[in-house]
């Protein structure tokens, strides 16, 4: 009995040796990545559950650490000049990577894109979007693009058509207000930022993409006359005519649940908006018996034309300069880009509004759990840009303090203080500052 | 006569703020003061430039618009919550039941955080769900578009809400002071026939100057940095309509990361205040009883 006894504590200690030596170490061994994020109480628990959870599961090395923070750009830059931080840098776009960059404070993920083939698992633009000074330093974590939502079913009733020139644009306005609706629902109460969505819908859909990209690449002045035209067109519209939410000073009064609730309440029968709505919309036409659908903004043309969409990076992740595991680090960004199914899976519960990842898609990867008229989006937008019918949203393409007069100033525009014409000549002022400080932002050739 | 160990005994117990103050206020400060002759974006190199920001700074058309909504600013705030208040205060004094049910109405809003009552008076003004969409339905239709919205009315507009939380706070500070005034000067000047304001003008306001200047002065100082309001409700707009010299600070260093240029802003305020306080600080030295 006390043998029988002897042999099992000597069976436990011995596994319990066992269990020293080579769990322990094991343990030790695993490299700890850190990524801050932006916090979001939704979102969080689903990058923890599907990411980060099923990340750690998958292997024994890295261990993720996702830390969810109120106000991250400000904390991370405190964070990055201080030489700390974590090892992935989430950024809310390229202006900020560039700023990090110069700084110094970003590594080269050239090495790692070679390595795992990342340039022929993204789309080229986005890709290009993270290229600074010849060398990759920033991968995309969400895309998304201006759209035109509309209600579907008051448009079958009043026999509205989407338009697909300038004067259809004008005639359908002038219809919708004269059934006493909103032509547009949408404000800037919050984010005043909203005005460089319109602003750039604008510069694309009437000066045009090309002359858009000219000017981004500086072989055109932003003066030159027909951005002038774009901007006075939507100065015009907004302020003359009351497109967006029925007059200026409504549309600086009204936020996201305001305009999202006269949108689906029949008080405005479209929406310009970025993709980022697609689950807000959902939301605000569940209970109700009208239907949405979106198309792309029209170019606002004599001509009209195959309308564009405009290109937009909504976050970017980066390798910190300082951190000690750039190489974990890679792998967990080289994770994310060869699962599409998680990615997928996880911006299907987002509604398509966030973790986006540019990759290249097929309709073959949505199941058929994707809201139809995301997946829609989805394969047009992949398709139409890929044929290279896409324009450039402000917030992605332009350095900042020309990205920042572009809605700041917009005011001073419609409140009358300056003509399109001033106003396009101090953008152009800024342009040319940025372009002697080198700060303009990568733009993948055309 | 210096008293070396009883100085050495408060010095010692003063130590533990003033390490915590040097670190954590007056050397970023100081920092930040060096920052203002250089063109630092926030992230990489510092660059010294000498003066340039302050030249550019003369040329800043929102700059010199921040500076004159920051004077205005001040003097709405010298002129109307002070006798809003002072008039309050006083009459309080005159009540002996439930005065303390008036102040707490009073002060309330000064306990408010500022993101919920600039919420409140967000939904007040509202176009659609506010009152000035209910007045009109009556023909009332000066409220119809929110005062935050037009460029006319919205820097007063935010100052209203600021004044309305403030206010309540000068009424306990001035009601704290009439407390302290002698009650015999009151009653002489009652026998002497007095009237309610001839008894306010001759014999509270002198009695409580100290109290009264020291909220002049602490008006006129908060006035320069002010922000919060105005940038929950309007962020400066429209047009840099409600701009006041912290939003331009705040927009230059977090959406343009010009930080050396958002530091010479800085230092003109931490100059304009430096000279409050020693106007201040010379008419105390002179002998006024402030």
């Amino acid at each position: 009995m006390r043998l029988k006894t002897k042999i099992r504590f000597q069976d436990k200690f011995c596994s319990l040796l066992f269990l020293t030596i080579f769990f322990i170490p094991w343990v030790q061994a695993q490299t700890k990545v850190t990524w801050w994020a932006e916090s979001n109480a939704d979102r969080d628990p689903v990058f923890q559950k599907k990411l980060v959870d099923v990340f750690n599961s998958s292997q024994n090395e890295i261990e993720l650490v996702m830390e969810f923070k109120e106000n991250l750009n400000d904390i991370l830059r405190t964070a990055m000049v201080a030489g700390e931080g974590p090892d992935i840098v989430e950024t809310p776009g390229p202006s900020y990577v560039k700023e990090y960059q110069d700084a110094g404070l970003l590594q080269s993920m050239q090495t790692y894109s070679d390595k795992y083939g990342w340039k022929d698992l993204l789309l080229p633009w986005s890709y290009n979007a993270g290229v600074f000074d010849g060398e990759f330093y920033s991968a995309p974590k969400t895309y998304e693009t201006m759209i035109l939502l509309y209600n579907k079913t008051l448009f079958q009733e009043k026999g509205w058509k989407i338009p697909t020139n300038l004067n259809e644009y004008e005639d359908l306005a002038k219809n919708v207000k004269s059934s006493g609706m909103n032509v547009f629902s949408y404000g800037s109460t919050g984010w005043q930022p909203t005005h460089e969505h319109l602003a750039g819908m604008y510069l694309n859909s009437v000066a045009g993409p090309d002359n858009v990209y000219q000017g981004l690449i500086g072989e055109k002045r932003w003066d030159s006359p027909e951005f002038v035209e774009a901007i006075e067109l939507l100065r015009k519209h907004m302020v003359d005519e009351g497109y967006w939410s029925g007059s200026l000073e409504n549309y600086y009064s009204l936020g996201w649940d305001d305009f999202h609730a006269q949108f689906a309440n029949r008080n405005a029968a479209m929406m310009t908006i970025g993709t980022w709505t697609f689950q807000a919309t959902e939301n605000g036409f569940k209970d109700i018996s009208d239907d949405w659908d979106w198309a792309p903004f029209p170019n606002l043309t004599s001509n009209g034309g195959e309308p564009s969409f405009l290109l937009a990076l909504g976050t970017t992740l980066s390798i910190n300069g300082q951190s000690k595991s750039p190489d974990s680090a890679a792998k967990v960004i080289d994770f994310i880009f060869k699962n599409k199914a998680l990615v997928l899976d996880m911006a299907n519960d987002f509604n398509f509004g966030e973790f986006v990842i540019p990759l290249k898609y097929t309709s073959a990867d949505f199941g058929d759990n994707v809201n139809p008229k995301v997946r829609r989006y989805l394969i047009e937008f992949a398709e139409a840009t890929g044929k290279g019918n896409y324009g450039y949203t402000t917030w992605t393409f332009w350095p900042s303090e020309p990205g920042v007069h572009i809605w700041k100033d917009m005011e001073v525009l419609w409140a009358g203080e300056l003509n399109a014409q001033e106003y396009m000549e101090d953008h152009e002022k800024l342009w040319s500052k940025a372009r002697r400080k080198n700060a303009t932002l990568p733009v993948g050739k055309r | 006569m210096f008293n070396f160990s009883k100085n050495i005994t408060a010095w010692i117990f003063l130590s533990p703020s003033l390490l915590i103050h040097f670190i954590v206020v007056a050397i970023p400060s100081v920092l930040s003061l060096g920052l203002c002759l250089t063109d630092w974006n926030g992230f990489g190199k510092i660059n010294y430039i000498g003066f340039e920001n302050f030249y550019e700074l003369f040329d800043d058309r929102v700059f010199k618009k921040a500076v004159l909504h920051n004077v205005i600013w001040t003097v709405i705030f010298l002129t109307i919550p002070i006798i809003l208040s002072l008039t309050t205060a006083y009459l309080l004094t005159g009540i002996r039941r439930g005065q303390l049910i008036y102040r707490l109405i009073f002060f309330f809003p000064y306990m408010l955080a500022s993101i919920i009552s600039c919420q409140i008076w967000k939904y007040i003004f509202h176009p659609i769900h506010g009152v000035g969409n209910w007045l009109s339905q009556y023909g009332i239709d000066f409220l119809e578009k929110s005062p935050f919205a037009l460029k006319e009315t919205s820097l007063y507009a935010v100052a209203f809400v600021d004044g309305w939380h403030f206010w309540g706070f000068l009424v306990v500070v001035y009601i704290t002071g009439m407390y302290q005034v002698d009650h015999t000067y009151y009653e002489s000047a009652e026998l002497e026939g007095a009237t309610k304001f001839q008894k306010f003008w001759y014999i509270t306001l002198p009695m409580i100057r100290p109290i009264f200047v020291f909220s002049l002065m602490i008006i006129i100082i908060w006035s320069i940095p002010t922000f919060d309001y105005i940038y929950i409700l309007t962020q400066g707009g429209p047009a840099y309509s409600s701009e006041v010299l912290a939003t331009h600070l705040y927009s230059q260093a977090f959406d343009r990361f010009n930080v050396g240029y958002s530091s010479a802003i800085g230092t003109l305020m931490f100059i304009y205040v430096l000279i409050i306080v020693s106007i201040f600080g010379i008419l105390q030295k002179m002998g006024w009883n402030i």
